[in-house]
């Protein structure tokens, strides 16, 4: 007698159920933020170091690739915003029917999209300007 | 932990094909998970081309039909044949559901895939070993405990709200497609209680006249037990009873919050 197999999990089960889109979309969404902070931190030590040193770090962060990860992280961010607001009512017991978790993915998805096309206008227009 | 690859005893090969005779009226087609334990080789997918005229409208009434007309070998659970046995639970076109109450004519034109519930031991083709899920079951106590003496005249009593509570909790079949569509406890089967196990002793938790709700609490609060549970939704989303865990899992985390404060 052979060792068991292992029934195959990830390569059957249905991915594009709204269940795993929007749990997988909110763990990638998080990582991407939480190596975005490398930025950030670079951008704030630059700040504490010295006007010297922030301009230097001034003329890396304008550069055109990082601004395109500024545009995947505002992506990012506008989804985990929604999905975290999602989750933390979950906690408190409440939208967790069927029709009511259905409706909410749905919700946080055109919201965060909305949200997004905002911070894009805004970081394109208002916050893009140079002091 | 999550390893997202099958073992190498597990991957599947190319199976059989079985062609349905020359003027056959309706054709489906379907794509079954073989494993025979006896031959020592790795799983399978067989390829079976079945007329369903005259057949029943169920998933399930196809692999009797297969079975009993194509391949005898073809090994799988079921009893009831209405839903309420929970032993025909598969992996139907990507989502866990009962054979018997799925119909055919609801999945699309298609080829229909059927695999057995995902991550688990395969014992034989549609057979998965439900021995963990089992004990993890049982490891939650599903029965009343009680310290005082029951009244000497009549049975412990309920109110019909109090009954109303454990209404739908109470109506798990433990079929096991919940528990073997969460993630969680496909990574973590051996310390995660899953979906199923959490329901029931959330059943058991909000009984008006159990009497061992804080040792049932104690008992879960653990990073592992109960914590592995991330809110994915996939058991209330595939439920074949509509019922709930992940309410009942947010519950619970709810009421051991609430006495620690």
């Amino acid at each position: 007698m052979t060792e068991r197999p292992l029934s195959p999990h990830l390569s059957v089960y249905r991915m594009s159920r709204y269940t795993l889109l929007t749990s997988i979309l909110n763990r990638a969404t998080g990582l991407a933020l939480s190596a975005g902070l490398i930025l950030l931190v670079y951008w704030l030590v630059a700040i504490a170091s010295g006007p010297a040193a922030y301009r230097a770090a001034r003329a890396v962060l304008s550069r055109g690739e990082l601004k395109a990860v500024y545009v995947i992280l505002l992506a990012a961010f506008s989804y985990h915003f929604f999905a975290g607001i999602r989750h933390l009512i979950w906690d408190t017991g409440h939208g967790l029917e069927r029709t009511q978790s259905q409706r909410s993915a749905a919700l946080v998805a055109i919201a965060s999209i909305l949200l997004f096309i905002g911070l894009v206008w805004w970081a394109l227009h208002a916050g893009g300007r140079a002091p | 932990m999550a390893d997202f690859r099958l073992p190498a005893n597990s991957r599947i090969r190319k199976g059989n094909t079985h062609r349905a005779p020359a003027g056959a009226l309706a054709l489906r087609t379907f794509r079954i998970y073989r494993f025979d334990p006896t031959s020592g080789e790795n799983p399978r997918v067989d390829t079976f081309e079945l007329d369903i005229t005259g057949c029943g409208p169920m998933v399930l009434d196809a692999l009797i039909q297969i079975k009993g007309s194509i391949d005898s070998s073809l090994t799988f659970r079921r009893s009831c044949r209405e839903g309420i046995c929970g032993s025909c639970a598969m992996n139907i076109d990507g989502l866990n559901r009962l054979a018997c109450t799925t119909a055919m004519e609801d999945l699309g034109r298609g080829d229909i895939h059927i695999y057995p519930l995902p991550h688990m031991p395969v014992v034989k083709d549609l057979v998965p070993d439900l021995t963990n899920f089992y004990a993890q079951y049982a490891s939650v106590k599903p029965w009343l405990v009680t310290h005082t003496p029951p009244p000497p005249d009549r049975e412990r009593l309920q109110s019909k709200a109090e009954q109303e509570k454990i209404d739908r909790p109470a109506a798990c079949i433990l079929c096991a497609c919940c528990s073997t569509a969460c993630p969680s406890y496909w990574w973590n089967s051996d310390r995660f209680l899953g979906p199923a196990a959490l329901l029931a002793a959330y059943r058991w938790i909000i009984d008006s006249r159990d009497e061992a709700t804080g040792e049932r609490l104690d008992a879960l609060e653990d990073p592992f037990r109960l914590y592995r549970c991330h809110t994915i939704m996939n058991c209330t989303d595939v439920c074949p009873k509509d019922l709930n865990p992940a309410k009942a899992i947010a519950e619970i985390k709810r009421m051991l919050v609430e006495r620690t404060s």
